[in-house]
């Protein structure tokens, strides 16, 4: 059966740049479709960081990957909310100087930095971005005191949550998605629909004039057709640069995908830390910052199947650890990568080719966060370190710690990230960038891009608060010029 | 075929089957089964590329392991340190494991149930 749509915007996805942008467009007055890959999942329906939980909210199960020497793997959220729905909820503001560096480098326009934290406080409002009520959790507070016992900087990183009265520190509520601007949008006005797969934007010229989908809920072909007079992609920056591709869009799209790498461990601390170590559905809210923004470490989710998986690269000698997963938590450090990856979408195949290329530095960068990740997990009182590299040795001392820094390798490293970026960056400067200085595709006259795929680099901290940023900012110059 | 409740239908499958009955020699059949079956329903949802080259390697360790025995094209998957070759075997035991440790967090370390 065949479904058509009209609207005056059609916004492609519902994450934090699509929904933002949907809320921000239909409050002021205007047409809004929003249609979104993935299901609406209810929040509490699904255990955080399970497999089920991959399974349903997670692009391809949360097994994607970014080619190269070593691959990355990362995850994607596909489902209402995006990301939003099964990140770890942390909220960091863009560094002011991180803005002043893009702005100069890529010559973005009226991008204020004040301009910029003034929304992030509007943001921060809206989210009830907040540090958690009471004590932290054991996993929290190892990394704490770790990095106090090393006099390193470090600190409690405010998440997007509500705290019920009495509640504990694991106990938020995520203030997601689903639960603020995409329910703002649809009081406005907007409509959503889920399970709609875009497969390519229509065009005449350099106008976009609508989109062909398909409904992944349907029992037959499910084809789906929208007209719209303005398109703002925002499928993650995976996604939106395949689309663009598809729809016949090249110019500096998909070339630059910027990523924070990641390496992890796991650590026992049953002999010496009171009460078990594992919240299983939570992370870590402390972060070590002495380093930034090279390097920066953070806490896991810890589920006794994530910990299993932390520990397949020398199951033979650590495997024994997961029968005491309570007493294990798991942790990561992350770098500012100077590598660059693609995103290219193959003609007749439905998925991008992602690929990554890591630096000699980034490389270096990441065995010296392993190694001293694991000195703060030492400083910390751990009776055991478990580095996941392939060949790595158990770390009990310091003395074992400098046998791996000696051993480690990144090609034999588990590497994973979790933010992405970076694939139509935003900026005047038309050698470097893919969109104009408020998201509008070079060569288009009606087609957006408002999500991570817009900010020029990985911005060396939890990237939503400045994608939601510069979505609202991009989104309320359209409705000013719009109106 | 290592003894299990039913052959994996993929050459993902078998090799999964294989690996796990080496690395958890004590997991019981039922849940070999059940964690191959999951695995070869991750591998299915691999986006396009990824899952080709899975493939690709796949049916080069099945052909091995037809004949030279699987358990020696296992310890070759699993001893050679070849960019992407050796993503394999850690592919599939990061699903394995990952299952059988979140299905039953009881399990000891060589997969018997508490």
């Amino acid at each position: 059966m065949s479904v058509h749509h009209d609207c005056d915007v059609l916004v492609v996805g519902s994450g934090a740049g699509g929904a933002t942008t949907a809320a921000v467009l239909a409050e002021a007055g205007h047409d809004v479709l929003i249609v979104e890959e993935g299901p609406w999942v209810e929040q509490g329906s699904v255990t955080p960081f399970s497999l089920d939980q991959m399974d349903r909210q997670y692009r391809a199960g949360g097994v994607t990957v970014a080619l190269g020497l070593p691959s990355i793997a990362y995850t994607e959220g596909r489902c209402a909310g995006g990301g939003t729905e099964v990140n770890s909820g942390l909220y960091r503001r863009p560094p002011e100087s991180t803005l002043d560096a893009w702005r100069r480098r890529y010559r973005i326009l009226d991008f204020s930095t004040d301009a910029i934290l003034d929304i992030c406080e509007e943001v921060e409002a809206d989210l009830t971005v907040q540090t958690v009520p009471g004590e932290h959790t054991a996993a929290s507070d190892i990394l704490r005191r770790g990095a106090a016992a090393l006099d390193w900087q470090h600190e409690e990183i405010p998440r997007w949550m509500a705290y019920p009265e009495g509640a504990g520190a694991a106990d938020g509520q995520r203030q997601s998605m689903t639960r603020t601007y995409l329910p703002r949008a649809v009081r406005a006005g907007a409509r959503l629909v889920c399970d709609l797969r875009l497969d390519r934007l229509e065009r005449s010229g350099r106008r976009i004039t609508g989109a062909r989908l398909t409904d992944l809920a349907a029992d037959g072909p499910g084809d789906v057709t929208v007209s719209c007079r303005t398109a703002v992609v925002c499928g993650g920056a995976i996604q939106t640069p395949a689309i663009l591709q598809r729809s016949g869009f090249r110019h500096r799209i998909g070339s630059t995908l910027a990523v924070h790498p990641t390496v992890k461990l796991a650590a026992r601390f049953g002999d010496r830390a009171p009460g078990d170590v594992n919240t299983p559905d939570d992370v870590s809210v402390f972060q070590v910052k002495e380093f930034a923004p090279d390097l920066s470490f953070g806490g896991s989710a810890s589920h006794p199947g994530l910990v299993a998986l932390a520990l397949t690269d020398n199951w033979r000698d650590m495997g024994e650890a997961v029968t005491r997963w309570p007493d294990v938590a798991i942790y990561y450090a992350a770098i500012t990568s100077e590598g660059r990856g693609r995103v290219r979408a193959i003609p007749g195949v439905r998925d991008p080719l992602v690929t990554y290329r890591l630096t000699g530095r980034d490389r270096s960068l990441l065995g010296q966060g392993l190694g001293r990740l694991a000195l703060t997990m030492l400083e910390a009182g751990a009776d055991e370190v478990y580095p996941s590299f392939r060949g790595a040795p158990i770390v009990r001392d310091r003395r074992d710690l400098a046998h791996m820094n000696t051993a480690f390798s990144a090609m034999s490293a588990s590497v994973m990230t979790v933010h992405l970026c970076s694939t139509a960056p935003m900026g005047d400067d038309e050698r470097r960038c893919a969109t104009d200085s408020h998201g509008l595709v070079h060569g288009s006259d009606n087609l957006y891009v408002n999500d991570a795929a817009l900010l020029p680099e990985a911005p060396g901290v939890n990237p939503q608060a400045s994608v939601m940023a510069v979505s609202i900012r991009n989104a309320r110059r359209w409705c000013d010029r719009n109106s | 075929m290592s003894d299990r409740g039913h052959e994996a239908s993929t050459a993902v499958g078998r090799f999964a089957d294989v690996l796990l009955a080496d690395d958890l020699p004590s997991l019981p059949a039922d849940r070999r089964a059940d964690t191959v079956a999951l695995i070869e329903r991750r591998i299915e949802r691999l986006p396009s590329v990824t899952r080709f080259g899975v493939r690709i390697i796949s049916f080069g360790v099945d052909a091995v392991a037809r004949v030279a025995g699987a358990d020696r094209a296992r310890r070759l998957a699993t001893g050679v340190e070849l960019p992407l070759l050796a993503e394999y075997p850690r592919l599939v035991r990061s699903l394995g494991y990952a299952h059988v440790w979140e299905t039953w967090p009881d399990s000891a370390v060589d997969g018997a149930p508490a």
